[in-house]
């Protein structure tokens, strides 16, 4: 091969100048023993291989089937959690706002009552106020009628002469004999 | 049986003819390899599904298995970037010890030399072990700085001849360990076929396979482990 050009020329051409050729002597080439070779090997290695492969291919597909049954598992439990935090949103916030009411309706009694109590005592105040008065209007009435009688008193007994009492029994004798002729 | 090269003249310049030796059936061979390592893979990524069948799953599971060896080797958290250049290390030297060994490749005759597994010629394992030597140097330095050189006077420095004498002895080994298997599983099965051609080479074939396939795991293995020992200690 002098020059580059030379790679390209026709096969034939290439395999005659260059002496190429095809053997066909079977025990030279070993042809035989290769054949047996190969066969020995295709027929132990084939069951060794095809078992092997076809481990990894099934563990390949189950693992690939675990993981997706494990993945729709846990959405679904996903799912299932979120459904349950909102129903358990909503009791707390029914939980809040009746406690809400409860405070206030309770806020509400205690203000009642106390307004009640307020009351009572207001009035127990004006009734005792009351009494306290009358008892002292009796006292004074009656101090004043004391005085009053007492006063007379000492002045009929100041003025009064026995004939001027017997003036007077004559006089309340007519006026009651009138009386009792009418 | 002959084992000698082919040789081939390389591009000349226009003034005058250069040869350069290059053994033109390693090259054959090194290229049927490679077809047959990028097909397999186009092919097999055709129709790809989350649940992989047939080929597909082969492959996979080829990936799979390179992957755990370079976990096993360079740990858990640097393994990622290596687990490519190791597949390739890997992949291509088991294809190229099993192509040798199971495809017809005496039906081509050539003038000189023959076809036979591109790695039964030095050149190739000399240029892969190189490949793994950069590949560890690489990785040290680029983890670790120059104070990667630290590691030549651990744990002692009495020892420093010692691992600047591994610097070249690693290449060495992996190249002569994996030229010398293949050479002489192909020479063992060619004097028993000269011996006696049918039944009898069969059993030597067989081991030559078994052994050809752990050698590759070997030489990935131990690419693996020295680029991780190379990264590691850097904490």
């Amino acid at each position: 091969m002098r020059s580059i050009s030379e790679i390209f020329a026709p096969l034939s051409y290439w395999v005659s100048a260059a002496g190429i050729s095809l053997n066909t002597d079977i025990f030279e080439i070993n042809l035989i023993n290769l054949i047996l070779v190969l066969s020995i090997l295709f027929y132990y290695g084939k069951g060794v291989l095809i078992s092997l492969l076809e481990n990894r291919e099934r563990t390949i597909s189950n693992t690939i089937r675990d993981a997706e049954e494990r993945y729709t598992e846990a959405t679904e439990k996903l799912q299932k959690a979120r459904i349950r935090l909102q129903q358990a949103e909503i009791k707390a916030d029914e939980i809040r706002i009746s406690g809400l009411a409860q405070m206030d309706k309770e806020r509400q009694d205690l203000v009642d009552a106390a307004d009640n109590d307020l009351n009572g005592l207001e009035d127990s105040k004006n009734n005792a106020i009351r009494f306290e008065k009358q008892r002292a209007f009796e006292q004074v009435r009656q101090q004043v009628s004391r005085l009053a009688s007492q006063r007379a008193l000492e002045s009929l007994n100041s003025r009064m002469t026995n004939q001027l009492h017997m003036q007077l029994i004559d006089y309340h004798i007519g006026m009651l004999r009138s009386m009792s002729n009418k | 049986m002959q084992i000698e090269q082919l040789q081939i003249f390389e591009i000349d310049n226009p003034h005058q003819v250069s040869s350069v030796e290059v053994h033109a059936q390693v090259l054959i061979t090194s290229w049927v390899v490679i077809a047959l390592l990028i097909a397999l893979p186009v092919v097999a990524t055709r129709n790809l599904q989350t649940i992989p069948t047939g080929l597909q799953n082969f492959i996979e599971y080829v990936l799979e298995f390179i992957r755990d060896l370079t976990r096993t080797q360079m740990g858990e958290e640097e393994y990622r970037p290596w687990v490519p250049f190791i597949g390739t290390m890997f992949l291509s030297i088991f294809v190229s010890n099993w192509s040798g060994a199971l495809l017809p490749w005496r039906v081509i005759q050539l003038p000189h030399g023959e076809l036979a597994a591109p790695t039964n010629d030095i050149n190739t394992t000399v240029a892969l072990a190189l490949l793994t030597s950069v590949a560890y140097f690489y990785a040290g330095l680029h983890k670790r700085g120059f104070s990667y050189f630290g590691k030549y006077i651990q744990p002692t420095p009495v020892l420093l001849p010692i691992n600047i004498l591994e610097d070249f002895t690693k290449p060495l080994s992996l190249s002569f360990r994996l030229f010398g298997n293949i050479l002489a599983d192909e020479l063992v099965v060619a004097v028993l076929v000269s011996l006696v051609p049918l039944i009898v080479p069969v059993p030597m074939m067989l081991l030559g396979l078994f052994t050809s396939a752990i050698q590759a795991l070997i030489s990935a293995t131990l690419a693996a482990a020295y680029i991780g020992e190379s990264m590691e200690g850097h904490h």
